[in-house]
């Protein structure tokens, strides 16, 4: 993958740009974006205004995201890595496992972790996660079967290429040839996987925070329109779902588009 | 017929792997109980849970069961749940996922179609457009908006709502997934010996090109299965439907443990059926994979 190409330069940019200006106006200057907001006061927070809330929530649903697909990318590269180091009768068995995790819904085991977590956290455990470490290690722990599949299909297919045959002749070890030859021919895939976790990472985790689940400080999307969804379909809230809604669905084409880019670009490398 | 056989057991296997995961994981819960200010359940409850669970007690994993089985109410009185409600709840969300399901078909079809035939037009950018669209949308942002018109009317106004909106994605991703297959299909030599001896186009998509196309539509009825009633949650939530979704996220917003493990199992005993009716009809329309198999 010698060239980037411009249709993951746009994805890398819409993602990069909306969380650093969220990031920049939400943290540093959010007095800047309440007296300049359009769209008006919250239905249920009067004191706070929608593109503080809205705006201000995006980078903690990015930040999420980007926590927990790369964790859910570097267990799936992990697993799929001692699968085909390991091989025969316990690659089967870590497959079949991965099989399985992929078969359960996202959002329903995210919400019996979350409600797992929350419990231990509030018994005086849970390692020191708070909040924002619980949902992403609950989303990591649900994501990392699509990438192990995904992984160990392409390590497999690398190594039947001939430079590894002729690397095993020479007398190489497994480990040597994962590390020395496979591993730099799997990086621009494990970009391309880590990205096309993203969006997936974002919805679940909007779709749990929006039930009232998790407990994100400061608010992500999902949760600023779950905190308030009797209000929203009350009293009217279009003016506040639509730019919500419009926010997610940059940062999935962001993502999106950089990871389809980039997935094609190492299909054709 | 024998590898059919290891993969309906290979699926059956999920079902008891889901009791079991789920049971121990909420049997394990520390609720906290003693402290008043760090409290999550009262003792009572706590207590009840224990009941429920059959903490304790030899094959205690079996108490929820036997429990449903009886007649008895899971869970508190208020919030919980009997074997007859939870089935009347499930049949809800069932049958708002076999809407669901018939619609994202035919946005599927649909969309193939016109992918299909505008794929080199002015409106081929529509085509890579709304499945990003689509995809970046999650259930409860279509529900939130057509809430205000639809909670209060009634007339299984609010049912036929939460279909369509969880139908969207699914249909678009089946629909993507339809258009590809459709697009190779389209380019084979038969289709345009078909053509050439003078079947209309809409013959040789029906009779020909179709059946070939649609087996591929039977790969992603499971995943796509997964996500209607995982939809179908958030979207009873916003719509206020009482069926299983809304059950299942109170009960966890309630720390009802023993209907959590529960319904987690039902969930996955669902999406196992769902995948052996997919494997069925494979079986059915599909002579290729009877070949296969033979």
């Amino acid at each position: 993958m010698s060239r980037i190409p411009t249709r993951a330069w746009v994805g890398f940019l819409l993602l990069g740009g909306l969380g650093a200006l969220s990031l920049l106006m939400g943290r540093l200057f959010p007095e800047v974006l309440a007296s300049s907001c359009p769209l008006g006061s919250d239905l249920t927070r009067p004191d706070r205004t929608v593109c503080e809330l809205a705006f201000g929530g995006l980078w903690i649903s990015l930040a999420i995201g980007l926590a927990a697909g790369g964790l859910s990318t570097g267990l799936g590269l992990a697993v799929a890595a001692v699968a085909r180091l390991s091989g025969g009768v316990l690659e089967r068995w870590v497959m079949r496992l991965a099989d399985a995790f992929f078969a359960l819904p996202d959002v329903l085991v995210v919400m019996v972790l979350q409600l797992a977590g929350q419990s231990l956290v509030d018994a005086g455990g849970g390692a020191g996660l708070g909040p924002f470490g619980l949902m992403v290690v609950s989303l990591a722990l649900v994501g990392w079967a699509g990438p192990a599949r995904m992984f160990r299909n392409r390590l497999s297919t690398l190594e039947g290429q001939e430079f590894v045959a002729a690397s095993r002749a020479l007398g190489a070890t497994r480990f040597h040839v994962l590390r020395v030859h496979l591993w730099p021919a799997l990086l621009p895939f494990v970009l391309a996987v880590f990205l096309s976790r993203l969006p997936a990472a974002i919805l679940a985790e909007s779709t749990v925070s929006f039930f009232g689940i998790a407990r994100m400080e400061p608010m992500s999307l999902g949760r600023y329109l779950g905190t308030s969804y009797a209000a929203l379909i009350y009293e009217g809230g279009t003016r506040i779902v639509i730019p919500a809604w419009a926010l997610l669905m940059l940062l999935v084409l962001g993502a999106s588009l950089s990871s389809q880019a980039l997935g094609t670009s190492v299909r054709k490398g | 017929m024998q590898q059919l056989l290891v993969r309906v057991s290979r699926q059956l296997m999920l079902v008891p792997i889901v009791a079991l995961a789920s049971y121990f994981l909420m049997a394990s819960l520390p609720l906290t109980t003693e402290d008043d200010s760090k409290r999550q359940v009262s003792p009572e409850l706590a207590a009840s849970y224990r009941r429920d669970l059959g903490i304790g007690e030899p094959l205690g994993f079996l108490r929820p069961w036997q429990k449903l089985f009886r007649g008895e109410r899971l869970g508190t009185s208020a919030q919980g749940v009997t074997g007859d409600e939870l089935l009347l709840k499930l049949s809800g969300s069932v049958g708002v996922g076999v809407v669901a399901l018939g619609l994202a078909l035919v946005w599927a079809l649909s969309f193939a179609l016109f992918k299909s035939r505008w794929r080199r037009g002015r409106l081929a950018v529509l085509g890579d457009a709304l499945p990003a669209v689509a995809f970046g949308t999650p259930v409860f942002i279509p529900a939130l908006l057509l809430a205000p018109t639809v909670v209060e009317r009634g007339y299984l106004l609010p049912e036929l709502t939460s279909a369509l909106v969880t139908s969207v994605w699914p249909g678009i991703f089946l629909g993507t997934l339809l258009a590809d297959a459709l697009e190779t299909e389209l380019a084979r030599d038969y289709v345009r010996t078909a053509a050439s001896k003078g079947l209309a186009p809409g013959v040789v998509l029906r009779r020909h090109v179709l059946p070939n196309v649609l087996p591929a539509l039977l790969d992603a009825i499971g995943p796509m299965a997964t996500s209607l009633l995982a939809g179908s949650f958030a979207a009873e939530r916003v719509l206020g439907l009482p069926y299983f979704g809304q059950l299942y996220v109170l009960a966890v917003l309630q720390k009802q443990v023993a209907v959590v493990v529960v319904a987690t199992t039902v969930f996955a005993s669902v999406l196992v059926l769902v995948g052996l009716a997919v494997e069925t009809v494979r079986l059915l329309v599909d002579p290729r994979a009877r070949e296969a198999r033979a």
